[in-house]
């Protein structure tokens, strides 16, 4: 029951639910996401809501650049799946692969905030700001939040390159790399509906 | 297999900041709750008196909206809800049989969160400037046109919300993971079932306040426009979020109330509760019809017959779990042998009592009526029959049922019984007029009438009755001064109780359970006693893992609390040049979201190996 | 994959079934690309009306997160109870809002 019966000996087949904790932190972790599906729906909902209420400012129809948005989703798409190769490689108990995986995760995460950021300054030079309109908002609201999931999910899979060096695999850890790559994956479903509902709605108009 | 890991372990204060014992944190829930109710009553008792005769000039009109705002917010946010986390942590591992709850150090930092957040809220009492839009916050109100305090209630309660969810989900995993072998679902305890179900409620509600504050926060402090007309928004999007949280938010409250009577109850009627699966139906359904009735706050605000008709029938359609509940408690205590101490009393009471809340509630959710009844003192009247009849009432009783498992000590019962004479007048003879008074016309959050309405008399009738229920409460402070001072004697079954916590002494030890219990029916403590028999254990004696104390927790909420005044004093005009520097900018914000993300990497990179304790020791303590 | 059963533990611990490798999560891969694709062809297509658009975006939105869902995030697998009723509650409370949005709010 304790957290560390495991220490160098062979890792169970599945480390991130093997002791007590583990368990709890996945659990959790899935409740979590319910509530986060919950804080993203409002968010959705705000959107849905005011997303006609331009006044004089552009529409999404004139701001947004697909291709952009296509390059994005492909980066975050392909990062979501980097981070299942990383799940793979904890299950065949291979540390550097975790690291090598959740690494290129990141870097496609950062190559898809930084597309964002790109963005959002050039539609701040377009006058589509958070105080011009309702529009502006609700935008900036939604998908900043989505944004703002994306780098605190950078900052932390970061840190836990880190401490699998530091650390290795253990029945303590494992559970946290499974965790951390649920949310990345969560982080990829909430943007399928982003490109969705604020992008290509945008676009059809 | 045990590792003996040398674990720094404080004492005094420092026990206090960094304890994640459930038990210890029970109880500071219970202190910080207590002192907001005492701080939002003392609220109430000003309304009161300002409206004892007509055209009274006791407290002016903005004070009277700050106080009335801040008497809503306190009394929902800052004590009823962590009230009832306090019994949820005190209680409900030991119901179910655990050592611990799954997240103990989560479980410190949902309480420190609540707690400052709860300080943010409360800070304009030093400072000045209370929010004062009313406990709902209506947009335009709130966002242009109150000053710092709407800030300090949206920044308060995203703060203290935070520690709420976390909380929820904290139980919502202890009750699925951490479950005595053999306690089923079925065999749950009905306090630890609505427990349950009230976190699934928290879980899916919350994230929506969060939203609709950080909404608030944007239009105020970066000129969004989500709720402003002159920019696109819509004001009445603020209404649908809250109420999208706060009619959930309602049964978030009431069902741990009526958890704590459906123990109550089937103990001091020496029966099993009666319809024990009805119960959990009941309950169960209560919480997901809440999800689909919030529109009834908003039926005057016009969407239409098609919005109105649905919302209605919605509503009224909870009658039928709520009325199922009312049932089996009357059966529970039928040709029972009822025993009226202090605790009772209050379940007792309860009962008829919420009652009356729950058919002026039937009564509200008629549309064309509530046309007559919206925003007068009708309304008041309803939600405290509701609040104070069903809520308080289930709270105090839970206090004198579980005071001695949680203090070892037992509140005294004749001063029970004189708070609980003096605090149920009060509470009939302030808000049973008040339905009449709405009726007869008078609406609510004004802070004074005209004289020769009809409406002097009760008016003072229910301020009079604010005064019992002041003195209820002053008795059950003194009650609660004099029992801290008698000794420790309370045996670990002081009620002849039948669920699991009174299997082990008053008050616990720090790991619950020497043995993890073998469950083998409901009321497993009943069913050994009739046997004559005790609760067999389900495993042999071993070394015990614990969590260890930590500080991040209160580091932490600190660095919260820091970066919250930070953000709402950013844009705020000192008078002091050297003040003016430091806060009028982002400096406190981004120290505070360091303290923060510091507190956060130190607890990812630190393990925490806890400590055990061994066989020797837990004999020792027979 | 074999020494599943080797690990003893006082635990009694729920055994997923075995890892099932990379195949199925490339498939899941393959599938969500060509959704994504789909969707963004279909709304450069001037030929579709706005209405088939919408709905059709929807929909492929949603095949791709219950395929994201059910492949990557193992929802498929067994002892995910309590994560399904979490995230279909709280999309249940997402529809209820967008209802309130599209339907309550203005009108």
């Amino acid at each position: 029951m304790s957290s560390h019966d495991h220490h160098g000996g062979a890792l169970p087949a599945h480390p991130e639910t093997a002791t007590l904790e583990g368990k709890n932190k996945v659990l959790g972790f899935w409740l979590f996401l319910g509530g986060e599906t919950v804080l993203f729906g409002t968010l959705f909902a705000t959107f849905i809501a005011l997303r006609n209420q331009v006044l004089d400012g552009k529409s999404g129809e004139e701001l947004f650049s697909l291709a952009i948005v296509a390059a994005a989703t492909i980066l975050l798409l392909t990062s979501s799946l980097f981070s299942v190769l990383a799940v793979q490689a904890m299950n065949r108990q291979d540390v550097k692969g975790i690291q090598f995986w959740l690494a290129i995760t990141v870097l496609f995460g950062a190559g898809f905030l930084g597309l964002e950021i790109y963005e959002f300054v050039h539609y701040v030079h377009e006058g589509h700001t958070i105080a011009a309109n309702a529009f502006g908002s609700s935008f900036y609201a939604l998908v900043g939040f989505h944004g703002a999931h994306v780098a605190f999910g950078l900052l932390w899979i970061t840190l836990l390159i880190i401490q699998l060096s530091k650390k290795g695999l253990t029945t303590v850890t494992a559970p946290k790399v499974y965790v951390a790559s649920l949310y990345w994956h969560f982080i990829d479903v909430v943007w399928v509906f982003i490109f969705t509902v604020v992008y290509l709605m945008g676009k059809v108009g | 297999m045990a590792h003996a890991h040398t674990v720094k372990r404080y004492s005094g204060l420092m026990d206090w900041l960094t304890t994640v014992d459930h038990k210890k944190i029970g109880i500071l829930y219970l202190l910080a709750g207590g002192f907001f109710f005492l701080v939002g009553g003392l609220e109430a008792l000003l309304i009161r008196i300002q409206l004892i005769q007509p055209l009274n000039g006791f407290v002016d009109g903005q004070t009277f909206n700050e106080l009335i705002t801040m008497h809503g917010t306190t009394m929902i946010f800052l004590a009823a809800m962590p009230l009832i986390f306090a019994f949820m942590n005190a209680v409900v591992p030991l119901q179910i049989g655990a050592r611990d709850v799954a997240f103990p150090f989560l479980n410190a930092v949902g309480f420190w969160t609540f707690f400052f957040g709860g300080l943010i809220v409360n800070v304009g009492w030093l400072y000045g400037g209370n929010p004062d839009a009313g406990w709902t916050n209506y947009a335009p109100l709130s966002t242009g046109f109150s000053g710092i305090g709407a800030d300090y209630y949206a920044i308060g309660l995203q703060i203290a919300g935070i520690g709420t969810l976390v909380g929820g989900i904290n139980f919502l995993v202890t009750i699925i993971n951490m479950r005595a072998p053999g306690m089923t679902y079925m065999r749950m305890p009905m306090f630890t079932w609505t427990v349950f179900v009230t976190s699934f409620i928290i879980l899916f509600a919350f994230p929506a306040l969060a939203v609709g504050l950080v909404l608030i926060s944007f239009d105020r402090l970066f000129d969004a426009n989500f709720f402003n007309v002159a920019g696109g928004g819509n004001p009445v999007l603020w209404e649908h979020i809250f109420w999208i949280f706060g009619h959930p938010e309602v049964y978030i409250l009431i069902l741990p109330a009526f958890g704590i009577i459906s123990e109550i109850l089937p103990t001091f009627a020496k029966k099993r509760i009666f319809g024990y699966s009805s119960m959990i139906f009941a309950t169960v359904l209560i919480a997901f019809l809440g999800f689909m009735v919030w529109v009834h706050h908003m039926f005057t605000v016009g969407l239409g017959p098609l919005g109105n008709a649905l919302f209605s029938v919605s509503t009224m359609l909870i009658a039928v779990p709520t009325g199922i509940k009312i049932f089996n408690w009357i059966f529970t205590f039928w040709g029972g042998r009822i025993e009226f101490t202090t605790a009772n009393l209050y379940a007792l009471a309860f009962v008829p009592t919420f009652v009356m809340g729950g058919v002026t509630g039937v009564m509200l959710a008629s549309p064309a009526a509530d046309f007559q009844y919206h925003d007068s003192y009708f309304v008041v009247a309803h939600f405290h029959y509701v609040i104070v009849g069903g809520i308080v009432l289930g709270l105090f009783g839970g206090a004198h049922y579980w005071w001695p498992k949680m203090f070892g000590r037992k509140l005294s019962e004749s001063l029970g019984k004189v708070t609980f004479v003096l605090f149920y007048t009060g509470f009939q003879l302030t808000f049973f007029v008040q339905h009449l008074l709405g009726l007869w016309g008078m609406p609510r959050r004004v802070y004074t009438y005209l004289p020769g309405q009809g409406w002097d008399n009760l008016n003072l009738v229910s301020t009079i009755g604010a005064f019992f229920m002041t003195a209820g409460t002053i008795v059950l402070l003194i009650n609660i001064v004099l029992t801290t001072m008698k000794p420790k004697d309370q045996p670990a079954d002081p009620w002849d109780g039948r669920t699991l916590e009174w299997t082990i002494p008053s008050p616990p030890q720090e790991y619950n359970f020497k043995q993890l219990p073998l469950v083998k029916s409901l009321d497993p403590l009943w069913e050994a006693k009739m046997k004559g028999e005790e609760v067999p254990a389900a495993e042999p004696l071993g070394p015990i893992h614990m969590p260890s104390p930590s500080i991040l927790p209160f580091t932490m909420s600190v660095g919260l609390f820091i970066a919250g005044l930070g953000i709402m004093y950013a844009n705020h005009d000192f008078v002091n040049q050297s003040v003016e520097k430091f806060f009028h900018s982002m400096i406190p914000v981004y120290a505070g979201l360091a303290i923060i993300l510091i507190s956060m990497f130190l607890r990812s990179v630190i393990d925490d190996h806890g400590y055990h304790i061994e066989v020797e020791e837990l004999q020792k303590e027979v | 994959m074999a020494n599943h059963e080797q690990v003893q533990s006082s635990e009694r611990i729920k055994r997923g079934p075995a890892h099932e490798g990379p195949r199925n999560h490339f498939i899941a891969f393959g599938i969500s690309m060509a959704l994504t694709l789909l969707a963004f062809v279909a709304v450069a297509t001037p030929e579709f009306g706005n209405t088939f658009k919408v709905g059709f975006i929807i929909i492929l939105a949603l095949i791709q997160a219950f395929v994201q869902l059910a492949f990557w995030m193992h929802m498929k697998d067994r002892g995910h109870i309590f994560p399904i009723v979490g995230l279909a509650t709280g999309f249940f409370v997402f529809l209820t809002a967008l209802f309130m949005a599209v339907k309550l709010l203005w009108w």
